[in-house]
């Protein structure tokens, strides 16, 4: 716990008003969007500027106080649960967009800035923000940086990374550095290019130069029924192999399906396997490639194609696809949300042995996924009421992940390591390459203060604790869905 | 351990010898080159450095080994014989190669399939992808796929103790650990010797055009190609030539042939009055030919699209002033490819004067290749990075004993 001594400190760094030590306000911050992890943090500190996480981290720094650097809270594999009794660093106050230069193509934010809101304010000059997570109405930049966060879009915009250009960073030591810089290749190492999906484990970010891109000419989205996902997964490979990059490809299964028509009413066929293809680009392109695409599915024994024929209708299809994770509360009391990648022509084989595993144990798994990268959204659905089931079902989850390992993949496409998979990293990479990674780690953060204990597998020998869903506050409240 | 007490290269040559063959393994005048057959002889052959305190040079075939701060001899660790396509995974979109292997050998392999790798380096025929990924090198093609920080997926390292390690995979997308492939990536052989890359691909641009235009200043491209990149155009490459007599403009595209004749119209009008002509191919080799300038020290300059012709205007002011002579290529992005050739004190004043402007707004100056009476004048680097003590760091973390290409990596790293 934190000392009358060192939280006078903490409130010299930022004030008294930016300084909560109270516990039932403390209980705002004790987890993310993993809800069922959670930890009390001693204090949380709400900074305004730079100098101010400076001061809160050389605090940190001085007693080794364990901090935490936090965003809207979004995050799906715990990284931003706090440090028992230690320091969690808000960011909300730090929301400013200090520079947008249509020129150079970049904006420059601060840590705090939704995601949404950077395409909101460069939209009058035809530009966006690519990469776009589901919870792209709530999640901020910061949290994004440190996720290294895509979205459906990253098939062909690419991930966070792709688009950050530079960055302000206070090292856990609090020295204030810049990796990058708006013009290419800076001399030197690429720390950005590090910093970015380092789970907070690295440092705090305070202001961030990010790309924005030319908002395209067309874009039009297709949907197409097929009888199975295999199918749907089938025409994507085709889609890939014709040469064709689209701009996302997303596949549901019939129970992502149902529970996303309960919840959104996006006007879905109802069939075994749901294909989206987005397509953006020159008009006469699109028109080309979409007829090609339109030509794959029927080979492939589509049993409806058709394309959403306005903006509105386009915007309903995603609004579907954004929902279903948070829908299959329609379906399930509870589930668990996984994120594995496997190659993409995976996918058929995968796709059977996730059932046969679900059906060994008598559980369902509803299937959503970025089908263009092969980054699956596995949904584990159980009943914790039944005793025992929860168990089970957490454990199914977690052979999932070692099965997109066993098949070249990853453990982790979007969500991040965290919290949640800390093992499974273990399962993913060797000894060596573990302690490679930790000579990084140690090179910024000799004393382990910044997000101690995630990312990297526990010493001690035991199995991860996943969590079942529960809904985020915010959920709850009906602002956003949260994935 | 310690260079001072360092044995004579040639007492380690039979060691070297007996990791590698002793056909492998040459006393070359002041170094020793060996040629590791795989990936385990790598790490023996560090170990045995590192205990011999003697410094490593990673080679490919050579193009770049003028690139940087000269590093002391000892043993140059050469990956030729590594050069084999492990494996292209091409409906997945991916291969994995060995470091050894020539850029235009890997690329010919993955066209079978008509696919590449969306980079366009420096001498393609001979320069080996450990090469190209450990100077970061890339043309025309990063305005429209990235560079190699958004191409490489995955990478094996061997560590200066002979640690073996693996980091991101064989998937695009993928956020499990540190990107440690990132920092490897333009790090000039500094902190580990790369033994195989993975890359994710692109298909080969089917149909593709090359429009050039002329003028005699850049200035009169100021404002088409501001028209131009606040298009909706993509073009697979957007590159300025000057030269002290002649500037003109390249623009490449690859899209269908109906989308090509739609943009080559918008293209006429953004140039307008500056007549646009169709043009060959051969012109992207324009900045490959400034690497090959004989007795020029070459410059990389770095700095933002919209100061490219505001800037390349008063560069070839300045030369004019100290009757230099100078070629330029500047790829649209920013990275501006410099050849200049002057007397060595017109030479030093021309680059500190470039630096010191481009570093004023976040740009800089790396003087890739340089003419010997030039060397010991300027800071090849001209890092004034506030993040070069975590820089320090890393390598001292990463390469405790410094053997890794000492001295040669920003800031003496």
């Amino acid at each position: 716990m934190l000392t009358v001594a060192q939280i006078a400190e903490l409130r010299a760094a930022v004030g008294a008003d930016a300084l909560i030590t109270g516990e039932s306000q403390l209980q705002t911050y004790e987890c993310d969007g993993l809800t069922n992890f959670r930890v009390l943090p001693g204090a949380v500190t709400l900074p305004r500027t730079a100098a101010e996480v400076q001061a809160i981290v050389r605090v940190c720094a001085r007693h080794k106080i364990p901090f935490v650097s936090r965003g809207a809270g979004t995050g799906l594999s715990g990284g931003a649960l706090p440090a028992a009794g230690g320091v969690v660093i808000s960011l909300a106050r730090m929301n400013r967009i200090l520079e947008v230069n249509y020129a150079d193509r970049y904006v420059v934010v601060e840590p705090g800035v939704i995601n949404s809101h950077v395409t909101q304010r460069v939209a009058p000059g035809g530009y966006f923000y690519a990469p776009d997570p589901s919870s792209q109405s709530v999640c901020t930049i910061g949290g994004n940086i440190a996720e290294n966060s895509g979205g459906a879009h990253c098939l062909k915009y690419g991930f966070t990374v792709t688009h950050t250009l530079a960055l302000d960073v206070v090292l856990p030591n609090g020295d204030l550095v810049t990796f990058g810089s708006p013009s290419l290749d800076a001399p030197g190492y690429d720390l950005a290019g590090v910093f970015v999906g380092s789970e907070g484990t690295l440092g705090v970010t305070t202001k961030i130069t990010l790309r924005i891109v030319k908002r395209p000419e067309v874009v039009q989205t297709l949907l197409a029924a097929f009888d199975s996902p295999q199918a749907a997964g089938q025409t994507v490979s085709d889609i890939i192999a014709a040469g064709m990059l689209p701009s996302a490809m997303e596949i549901m299964d019939t129970l992502a399906i149902e529970a996303a028509e309960a919840a959104v009413h996006a006007h879905y066929p109802m069939c075994g396997g749901l294909l989206l293809v987005e397509l953006d680009g020159p008009a006469i392109d699109v028109e080309t490639l979409m007829r090609e695409t339109r030509a794959l599915c029927d080979k492939n024994g589509a049993t409806e194609v058709r394309v959403a024929q306005s903006e509105r209708e386009r915007m309903l299809v995603w609004k579907g696809r954004k929902a279903a994770f948070a829908a299959m509360g329609r379906i399930s009391p509870n589930y668990i949300v996984q994120d594995g990648v496997i190659p993409r022509t995976a996918l058929p084989q995968v796709l059977a042995e996730i059932e046969r595993m679900a059906a060994a144990v008598n559980l369902r798994v509803a299937n959503v996924f970025h089908a263009g990268d092969g980054n699956l959204h596995p949904l584990v659905l159980y009943d914790r009421t039944i005793e025992g089931q929860e168990e089970i079902a957490l454990d199914l989850s977690y052979r999932i992940l070692h099965l997109c390992v066993d098949m070249g993949g990853s453990i982790t496409g979007e969500h991040g390591v965290g919290k949640e998979k800390q093992q499974a990293l273990g399962y993913m990479f060797s000894e060596p390459d573990l302690a490679t990674m930790q000579l990084i780690r140690c090179a910024f953060d000799p004393d382990g203060i910044a997000n101690p204990d995630k990312v990297f597998p526990r010493t001690r020998l035991c199995a991860d604790r996943s969590g079942p869903y529960k809904p985020h506050p915010l959920e709850t409240a009906g602002v956003a869905e949260i994935f | 351990m310690g260079r001072a007490t360092a044995p004579a290269l040639e007492d380690l040559l039979p060691q070297l010898a007996a990791i590698a063959g002793v056909e492998h393994a040459q006393l070359r005048g002041e170094t020793v080159s060996v040629l590791p057959a795989d990936i385990h002889q790598i790490a023996a052959i560090l170990r045995l450095a590192r205990e011999n305190g003697l410094a490593v040079t990673p080679s490919g075939n050579g193009t770049k080994m003028s690139w940087g701060n000269p590093v002391a001899p000892g043993v140059c660790l050469g990956l030729e014989r590594m050069n084999a396509l492990r494996e292209h995974s091409w409906q997945d979109m991916t291969c994995s190669v060995e470091a050894g292997c020539t850029w235009t050998a890997m690329q010919t392999q993955l066209a079978r399939h008509g696919q590449m790798v969306a980079l366009d380096p420096l001498w393609p025929e001979r320069a080996t992808i450990g090469g190209i990924v450990a100077t970061n090198d890339g043309g025309a093609l990063r305005l429209r796929y990235g560079g190699l920080r958004d191409l490489i997926i995955g990478m094996t390292v061997v560590l200066s103790d002979g640690t073996i390690a693996k980091t991101g995979g064989k998937v695009v997308k993928n956020v499990a650990g540190y990107d440690l492939h990132k920092l490897l990536t333009g790090s000039f052989g500094t902190l580990g010797v790369i033994a195989d890359i993975n890359f994710r691909l692109h298909p080969v641009e089917a149909q593709s055009r090359t429009w050039t235009a002329e003028a005699p200043d850049p200035s009169h491209f100021e404002q088409p190609l501001r028209a131009l990149l606040d298009s909706r155009i993509t073009a697979s490459g957007v590159q300025i030539r000057m030269d002290a007599e002649r500037c003109a403009l390249d623009i490449r595209e690859a899209a269908t042939p109906e989308c090509l004749d739609d943009h080559a119209a918008q293209l006429t009008q953004f140039f307008d009055p500056i007549p646009l002509c169709e043009s060959s191919a051969s012109v992207w080799s324009a900045r490959q030919d400034i690497f090959d300038r004989t007795g020029a020290a070459i410059l990389k300059a770095s700095l933002l699209p919209s100061q490219i012709c505001p800037t390349l205007s008063q560069l070839r002011q300045w030369t004019r002033t100290e009757n230099a002579e100078i070629a330029v290529t500047a790829q649209c992005n920013g990275l501006v490819d410099i050849a200049l050739q002057a007397a060595p004190d017109a030479a030093v004043f021309l680059i500190e004067r470039l630096r010191s402007t481009l570093c004023a707004s976040g740009g800089s100056v790396v003087a890739l290749q340089m003419p010997a009476e030039l060397r010991s004048r300027i800071d090849v680097w001209g890092c004034g990075s506030n993040a070069l003590p975590l820089m320090r760091e890393i390598k001292r973390r990463f390469d405790p004993d410094r053997i890794l290409n000492p001295g040669r990596f920003a800031g003496n790293i």
